[in-house]
């Protein structure tokens, strides 16, 4: 059977890279100079580099725009005169502003181009330029129309995608004149964040970055939400968090108005499994968004007080295969922008939920209700961790499981505090042995554990059984292709 | 009813030897709960201070309403044997007096599961067959399962009177009937034969069958005829009781006992059942619904029977019921039948220790257990939980087999899981009380020793429905039960107003304890999931759900039921798929397995935990496995137990071992999720064919090999030609001929499957058995069930088709997946199977 034979290229010379296409469609937007000025607000950043005086700034383009990537960065050389580069490949999701790889380059200011998350920053000035999408606001006019054409009192919020945002005032002015609508609220995008204060009103409520002033005495519930713009992460995150509000949306693409509705509410079914898990990973998804070091500090101490055992993982674009490696892990909480944190983990070996969902599952005084919440700020002003009685008296008492119907005990790791140690404390000179003359005592350990539950642990020293042999030269390369694996295959 | 003190009661107890526990299992509306009610009111113990309340054994509204026993209730009586009889119980006894504690077991197939918790803590049955209609599946099934546990059955022929007054069957008609009813008992009872039980065919003449009408309260066995003619003929009650059945005539001219049925003159002779026991009860019948009161009153004085002049004034059925009633007391004839013929706790656990405990038979417990001790260590099994007048708490209900269990004690609570020696699913803690359950009261006691049953308070949140609890540091668990329905029919509840979730959550929780089969789950797309036996269980747990457990309006969906994905041929190519870093591949094939096999596996004949050569020699003599092959099985899946089989049949591979976790972890995971429905996997081996690794350690980890093997298999599965099984239900239909016709329309349009039909034979009523698709069986019209016997038993039955081509079976997986939330289409295989 030839088909069971070895690999026969399992080392290249790297020509497949180099041949691979990428899927990812960039196409140049703009078609002129003119034309490039206006979509990519070159007027306005020029003004803003120069009123900020940065003399290092960095471009982060999302693979989509990379091409108009170089016209944008000569021209605005030109105009500023000073140190511009361009930031490849981002750690994680192009909506995020990548401020580690910024820093790398020890830029002063970034200006991050197409859809963003419009997650907060924390360390650098950012300016968002968000590219101009053609829209026909006509047309759009016209579902919107027809979709509240009854009752033009109706409450409405306008959301978009940020690639929109340009004309977005157009459109509110013309359904508040052309077509009497009265009760119209529009909700602003900031374009910039940590240069000027214009929309830190904190009277303002903030939605995913969005901020909207709804009517005195109303709140979000009572609202309508027409949105604008394709289907993306950022629909899905304004269906999430208003799950409470009927939710219509406009493609300028496909030019077609509809209702939407979630596609599938798994929160519910996660935080059950986040329940039942004993180990969990805090995988860190994020070095941008602000508050990302406190909320992983506060699920850290969540977990320990829930009795359960976390681990951290720094990793970058999440993939099945990475995440699998690591199969002591019950479930993983990823810590990353709310666009990037919505992700279908049905392909993933455990499940991945957000901090949120984390949150609901440990925190015995919270409860699901139904809202959920992606802001992190939000989420740690909610959550006083010092505050929460985890019940200690019955502790070891299971809970019923609904992912399985069944009791689930858990197991408790007590976190390891070495002054309250006992097993530390007592080692003294002289240490009773126990029957399997073995000193060693496995200090509650969930890796401890997972061990002993394998049944391959490791390469096994077989003292004895093999013969001791001079040692032989081995293999030089690296794991990728070892110099000696063309001949793993010899008749290919 | 008898009038005690629990400080009495409490006595009795202590004689073991005196204890009968045992459990009324029959066919529904065979007559049970009417049967035990005749029982209960004769011999039915209460405490003095519950004196005079309400009946006993209606514990629930929804059950008297229905006229269907849907929980199984235990009642405790007390009967006083004749000292003459005491050396008719062929066991050790200490006194006269005897405690009976009776479990009412519900018959209809859709709560079998309360019949398996009754029957562990008993140690005999009494089978309530209807005499017109007799053995039906559910009969079957029930004393089928009572023979698996060792339950030592008893027999009573009900609703003799039917026979009389509806159907006027002859004397010689009666007996045939009985004979035959009788015969098709004892087919059932060879079948499942076990030595180890003894002689558990029933004999009439050795008095272990009964015959009698629990609606008009009597009964008899042939002992009592035998004892009221054995005087009469100067013979010993034994041989009389011989007599009285089979092939004996009397030869009223000779006065000469003969065999055969005719004189030697050539003259008939009438059997001698007919003629003296028969006989008397259809003078009776005869003459006093016929009103011939002379005849009828001659008859009662002859009889000693005394009538007060209140009785006397009756007519009729009336009249019949208490002639009858005092002529043949029900309660005697079966109490005495019970006390003489089932095992005391004693006796029953010599043999019944074995099939109990799943340790080795000889440490303390076992032998414990085995000499039903009560100062060994503590074994109790609970077998359900029953619900407190304090919401949300629960009584765990069980029988101690070994020690005694007192309040205070401190015990091991180990749940279903516990694996001895390990920590998982164990819970020390002290009982907070124990209590004794009579009907719907609870009396609390101080103590109850091995052989009893008994009630405990404080164990609820440690066990959601059964387990074994000891104060052994050694001991292993007692045998999980196993159920012969299992929850095939799901309906998604939710809440109709949002804030009441967590309510719903606790309620769903609460479902769950209460009901030995029940399931409560949530679906990956957020669903809460009641999983039932039938649609009437399920109706029986949603209207609980919502008005005792979670206490909020809920809104339900339809019925649906669960599939299974299997393969039902060999895969036609082997099956390859690469690692994500394309370093690793591993070649996989599906095979079906054999029923039998499968079956086998659910029945845990054949378990992950046997030792691997005990089990590949069992596979390789009984289902022609190879034995290299049987002895390199890798996992049972899904969830570990499940009937799929992952094997290892690779030569000689590098470093295999070093990824049978992640190729175990990858399997639990595709089984449980097949991949045209995502529904559970059954019946399919995987053989691991070959595979290659990388030389590096780090780059054959388990982030490369568990989304590899399960893409493996599932490309395996794909190119087995994929199938689908259903649950079907076995159905009976007793009808008229004329019936006949309806019958088998409404079956053909349900896509069921007639595979017997026969006429009960001195009826006009035929028997047809099918096979119906439990998916079809919703709104079958109440009528029609409640002349429906039905066994939910997991009888996996293939569909035909493959969901991979268009028909039935497609359309089916098609709405299993979009009612999942997936993408309607079936993945192709090209995305699991990989190019070399």
């Amino acid at each position: 059977m030839s088909s069971l034979q070895g690999p026969n290229n399992f080392t290249n010379d790297g020509s497949a890279v180099i041949d691979r296409t990428i899927e990812v469609r960039s196409k140049k937007l703009a078609k002129s100079i003119q034309e490039l000025d206006h979509i990519y607000e070159i007027e306005r950043t020029v003004e803003m580099i120069m009123s900020g005086g940065y003399e290092r700034i960095a471009l982060q383009f999302p693979d989509d725009l990379l091409a108009d990537s170089v016209e944008v960065t000569t021209v605005l050389r030109d105009r500023t005169q000073k140190k511009i580069f361009v930031l490849a490949d981002t750690s994680y999701g192009s909506c995020c502003v990548d401020e580690v790889a910024a820093q790398h380059a020890s830029a002063e200011c970034i200006i991050h181009y197409g859809r963003s998350c419009l997650s907060p920053t924390s360390r650098l000035p950012v300016l968002y330029v968000f590219g101009k999408h053609p829209i026909d606001i006509d047309h759009c006019l016209e579902v919107f129309d027809n979709l509240f054409g009854q009752d033009n009192t109706i409450k409405i919020i306008i959301m978009y995608d940020v690639v929109y945002s340009y004309c977005i005032d157009k459109f509110v002015h013309k359904v508040q004149t052309d077509l009497k609508y009265t009760n119209v609220i529009q909700s602003f995008v900031k374009t910039d964040c940590n240069i000027s204060q214009e929309l830190k009103d904190m009277d303002n409520p903030q939605l995913n970055g969005r901020y909207y002033k709804l009517f005195e005495g109303t709140s979000i519930e009572s609202y309508t939400i027409f949105y604008i713009g394709g289907e993306s992460s950022t629909l899905v995150n304004v269906l999430m968090t208003c799950n409470k509000c009927k939710v219509y949306s406009y493609n300028p693409e496909t030019r077609i108005g509809r209702q939407e509705t979630l596609p599938k509410n798994q929160s519910f079914y996660m935080v059950q499994k986040a329940k039942d898990a004993d180990v969990i990973g805090i995988v860190v998804g994020t070095l941008g968004v602000a508050y990302y070091l406190e909320i992983i500090s506060h699920l850290k101490k969540l977990i320990i007080h829930a009795g359960k055992k976390p681990y951290t993982f720094v990793m970058g674009k999440l993939n099945v295969a990475k995440m699998a490696n690591f199969m002591e892990i019950d479930c993983f909480v990823l810590v990353s922008c709310p666009e990037n944190s919505l992700l279908d983990s049905k392909e993933f070996y455990r499940p991945i939920v957000t901090p949120f969902e984390l949150e609901i599952a440990l925190n015995p005084s919270k409860q699901w209700t139904g809202e959920y919440i992606t802001d992190f700020q939000q989420l740690l002003s909610d959550a006083n961790i010092d505050e929460i009685d985890f019940q200690p008296e019955n502790e070891d008492e299971p809970h019923f499981s609904l992912v399985t119907g069944k009791f689930k005990q858990n197991r408790r790791y007590a976190f390891k505090d070495s002054s309250q140690d006992d097993t530390i404390n007592n080692v003294t000179d002289l240490t009773l042995r126990n029957k399997h003359t073995s000193i060693s005592t496995m200090l509650n350990s969930a890796a401890g554990e997972y061990l002993n539950s394998r049944t391959f642990r490791g390469l096994e020293q077989k003292i004895g059984e093999t013969a001791v042999e001079i040692a032989e030269e081995g293999r030089t390369g690296i794991a990728r292709g070892y110099a000696d694996e063309q001949c793993l295959c010899p008749d290919t | 009813m008898v009038n005690f003190t629990v400080d009495q009661i409490r006595a009795l107890m202590d004689r073991v030897s005196n204890v009968r526990n045992m459990s009324v299992i029959a066919h529904v509306d065979h007559g049970k709960s009417t049967l035990t009610d005749s029982l209960v009111s004769k011999a039915g113990i209460i405490s003095s201070a519950k004196a005079g309340e309400a009946r006993f054994t209606d514990t629930r509204q929804d059950e008297q309403d229905r006229c269907i026993t849907i929980k199984s209730t235990a009642i405790s009586m007390y009967f006083e044997l004749n000292k003459d009889d005491l050396e008719d119980v062929k066991q050790k006894t200490e006194g006269n007096e005897f405690l009976i504690n009776l479990i009412d077991s519900p018959g209809h197939v859709d709560f079998s599961s309360e019949v398996t918790a009754a029957l562990r803590v008993t140690d005999g049955a009494l089978v309530v067959v209807d005499c017109v209609e007799g053995v039906c599946v559910q009969t079957e099934t029930v004393l089928r399962q009572a023979l698996t546990e060792r339950i030592k059955p008893v027999v009573i022929i009900n609703k003799v009177d039917r026979a009389l007054l509806e159907l006027q069957l002859t004397k010689e008609d009666l007996y045939t009937s009985f004979q035959r009813t009788i015969e098709s008992v004892n087919v059932i009872v060879s079948t499942y034969f076990d030595k180890s039980l003894g002689e558990i065919q029933v004999y009439p003449e050795k008095g272990t069958v009964a015959f009698g009408s629990g609606l008009h309260g009597w009964g008899f066995t042939l002992r009592q005829f035998a004892q009221r003619y054995s005087k009469k003929f100067g013979v010993d009650k034994e041989k009389m009781m011989q007599k009285l059945w089979g092939e004996n005539y009397f030869n009223p001219a000779t006065k000469k006992w003969s065999t055969k049925s005719n004189t030697p003159e050539g003259k008939p002779l009438e059997r001698a059942f007919c003629m003296f026991v028969l006989e008397p009860i259809f003078k009776l019948f005869d003459a006093i619904m016929n009103f011939k009161k002379d005849e009828a009153n001659k008859m009662i004085e002859k009889l000693d029977i005394k009538l007060n002049s209140e009785e006397r004034e009756k007519e009729g059925k009336q009249l019949l019921k208490i002639v009858m009633r005092k002529f043949l007391p029900a309660a005697e004839a079966l109490l005495e039948m019970i006390v003489i013929h089932l095992p005391s706790p004693v006796t029953a656990q010599k043999y019944r220790a074995e099939m109990l405990y799943e340790g080795p038979a000889d440490d303390e417990c076992a032998i414990g257990i085995r000499d039903c001790d009560a100062n060994a260590p503590l074994m109790l099994y609970i077998s359900k939980m029953v619900p407190t007048s304090d919401k949300g708490r629960f009584y765990a209900f069980g029988r101690v087999f070994s020690g005694t269990v007192r309040s205070g004690l401190k015990v091991r609570i180990q749940g279903p899981n516990y694996q001895p020696g390990k920590k998982e699913d164990l819970f020390v803690k002290s009982i907070q009380r124990t209590i004794l359950m009579m009907g719907r009261y609870v009396e609390p006691i101080e103590d109850c020793p091995a052989g009893n049953i008994v009630g405990l308070v404080g164990v609820d949140q440690y066990l959601l429905k059964s387990g074994t609890i000891t104060t052994s540091e050694t001991a292993h668990n007692l045998k999980v039960m196993k159920f012969s329905v299992s929850p095939v029919v799901r309906v998604a509840v939710d809440v109709k107003n949002a804030n009441d979730l967590p309510k719903l959550v606790e309620g769903l929780k609460r479902l769950s304890k209460s009901d030995p089969c029940v399931q409560c789950y949530t679906s990956e797309s957020g669903e809460h999931i009641v999983a039932g036996a039938g649609e009437l269980h399920l109706e029986i747990c949603l209207k609980d759900l919502e008005e005792d457990h979670a206490q909020i309006p809920i809104k339900t969906g339809d019925p649906v039921v669960s599939y299974c994905e299997t393969v039902q041929a060999e895969s036609s190519v082997t099956a390859l798929s690469k690692s994500p870093n394309k370093h690793n591949r591993l070649y996989m094939k599906a095979f079906p397995m054999e029923e039998e096999l499968a079956v086998a596996i659910e029945a845990g004949k054949i378990t992950p935990r046997d030792d691997f050569k005990a089990r590949a020699r069992v596979l390789a003599e009984e289902f022609g496995w190879d034995v290299t092959d049987a002895r390199k099985i890798w996992c049972f899946g899904p969830e570990s137990v499940g009937a799929n089989l992952l094997v290892d049949v690779t030569k000689g591979v590098q470093y295999l071992n070093e990824i049978k976790d992640s190729c175990v972890a990858a399997f639990q995971w595709a089984t449980k999720e097949g991949v045209c429905a995502e529904e559970n996997m059954r019946s399919c081996r995987f053989n691991v064919m070959d595979v290659v690794l990388h030389a590096d350690a780090i780059h054959r980890g388990g982030g490369q090999i568990i989304p590899t093997c399960r893409r493996v298999i599932y490309a395996s599965y794909l190119t087995a030609n994929p199938g689908l099984l259903e649950p079907v239900y076995l159905v009976e239909i007793q009808c008229p001929e004329q019936a006949m016709g309806g019958i088998y329309g409404v079956l053909n349009r349900r896509r069921g499957n007639v595979f017997a039909e026969e006429q009960r034979p001195g009826t006009p009523l035929y028997n047809v058995k099918a096979y119906l698709p439990v998916n079809e069986s919703f709104g079958f019209t109440a009528d029609l069930r409640s002349n429906t016997g039905g066994q939910a038993f997991p009888q996996w039955q293939l569909m035909n088709g493959t969901p991979l081509e268009p028909g039935k079976v497609c359309d089916i997986v098609k709405a299993v997946r979009k009612r999942k939330g997936l993408s309607e289409d079936i993945p192709s295989l090209d995305k699991f199977m990989d190019k070399l």
